[in-house]
């Protein structure tokens, strides 16, 4: 009983897991309050600037366009955030899940119509146009490249950048103090680690950005998208740079993607679940001018499961370019592809 | 009680579904509303997400004239996807869904699987 009641007035622990653990009333209760009493605050502030304004331009605190627009912006905020979340949790409790996600489905804004010519996709799966943008030189497409490691890269680069220009200014200053016969001791110990960080930071950034260049691009062509499952496809996976491959391979890919909540930590989970070797390659020297051409075919699985997205899980199907090369890391590049579930030829027009 | 009018819960995308529903032992005059639907939920690891195909809402005078102690039948196309799937992280799951809101607050709710395609269950 003791726990019990521990459990439902705990107010700093952190939670785990995605259960609620408390008064499912009584949270939703305290929620809709909270928005109403934001939205309530906003509006009052919002109607206090306005009329002080209106009324005793004279006597004003803040003054138009001296922080008057900015606290204007910021108390209308206020009461937007608080009527869109209260009315949010208003609908949670006075409307089934299905018939919310109905009311979610009619969007704000209409989607734009369709050509006729244009086949409507089916539901959940991701758009073939971001596949299909970009032609091939041989095959019909070039897959685009989802590089994770990139996103490394641009995060390391933007925090160099806006560490090591901190630090200069603190730098600026602190050489000012000293022209001035002032010595600012706190400064100077924290200039310490401060210029630790941003060496070492433009130090991972120079070597990742070296990493990704040195090794050079890679580039997928395929023969048709959307994939199905039971056919065959023709894959062109060309390798560029200036480097001895000791081996690269191809496989086509399943992986099951999962975000959930953790506590207040929101993770994503990762699980390959399908894996199929398209072709591999032993060792070889590539050249400018003298990509490295890998030539192979590859079926899709008739029993396999199609490409599917939503808001928290995902099935993704994709082409990995696994290399190992002399004197460079090994590296891992994704090509996303999208399976369409096997098409039903006299059902299909029913369904729609 | 909901009941499927196939012969077999698996239909292939594409096909009609056709499902009845009834409830019994409750008073006419106490319903305020019902909703049907035909729906998907992922369930597994990742926080569940719902997708729903479709979806009736009966309240007001549109309960008044309906005979509860008879069958509803209900008939929709069924999509293309998401097929039925049983994968480690993620499972997606089919069903129909009627709920029963009566005036004294409660909510009735039955559900009745089905697979879409045969991903994971052979026909």
């Amino acid at each position: 009983m003791k726990s019990k009641w521990r459990a439902r007035l705990r107010l700093w622990g952190k939670k785990r897991g995605g259960r609620m653990s408390g008064w499912w009333f009584i949270g939703s209760l305290g929620e809709a309050l909270f928005f109403a009493a934001v939205f309530l605050l906003g509006v009052f502030l919002s109607s206090v600037l306005i009329t002080w304004q209106v009324m005793s331009p004279s006597t004003q605190v803040i003054k138009v366009f001296h922080g008057f627009w900015l606290f204007l912006g910021v108390s209308l905020s206020f009461a937007i955030l608080g009527v869109v979340g209260f009315w949010y949790r208003v609908l949670k409790v006075v409307t089934s899940d299905e018939h919310r996600e109905v009311i979610a489905q009619r969007r704000l804004v209409a989607e734009p119509a369709r050509k006729q010519s244009q086949k409507i996709p089916p539901p959940n799966i991701p758009d073939l146009r971001l596949f299909t943008d970009s032609p091939g030189a041989r095959l019909a497409f070039r897959l685009p490249s989802h590089l994770r490691e990139n996103s490394g890269l641009v995060a390391t680069g933007i925090f160099a950048m806006a560490w090591n220009a901190m630090i200069a200014v603190f730098i600026v200053y602190a050489a000012g103090s000293l022209f001035a016969s002032r010595t600012p001791w706190q400064l100077l110990l924290l200039l310490i680690p401060g210029i630790y960080i941003g060496v070492q930071s433009a130090r991972l950034f120079f070597r990742s950005f070296v990493r990704t260049i040195g090794i050079g691009s890679t580039t997928v062509e395929i023969e048709d998208l959307p994939l199905f499952p039971g056919r065959s496809y023709r894959l062109e996976v060309v390798q560029y740079g200036r480097l001895v491959i000791k081996k690269i391979s191809v496989r086509l890919v399943c992986e099951e993607e999962s975000t959930y909540h953790f506590g207040t930590d929101v993770r994503t989970e990762r699980q390959i679940v399908y894996s199929q070797e398209i072709a591999t390659h032993g060792r070889d020297r590539i050249d400018w001018g003298y990509p490295l051409r890998l030539e192979c075919q590859f079926s899709v699985p008739t029993e396999a499961m199609h490409s599917f997205q939503s808001m928290h899980n995902a099935i993704h199907w994709k082409i990995i370019v696994d290399g190992e090369a002399n004197r460079w890391p090994s590296y891992s590049r994704n090509f996303p592809v999208v399976v369409h579930p096997q098409p039903q030829p006299n059902r299909t027009s029913a369904a729609s | 009680m909901i009941r499927l009018l196939g012969l077999q819960p698996t239909y292939m995308p594409g096909d009609s579904l056709e499902f009845e529903y009834r409830v019994t032992n409750v008073d006419d005059a106490s319903i305020v509303a019902v909703e049907s639907s035909v729906c998907w939920v992922t369930e597994g690891k990742g926080t569940e997400d719902l997708g729903v195909h479709y979806f009736q809402r009966l309240s007001g005078n549109s309960l008044a004239s309906i005979d509860w102690s008879i069958a509803q039948r209900v008939a929709c196309p069924l999509p293309l996807s998401p097929l039925s799937y049983e994968g480690k992280l993620v499972t997606i799951s089919w069903c129909v869904r009627v709920r029963f809101f009566l005036s004294d607050g409660t909510e009735l709710m039955a559900q009745q699987p089905f697979y879409l395609g045969t991903v994971t269950r052979k026909v």
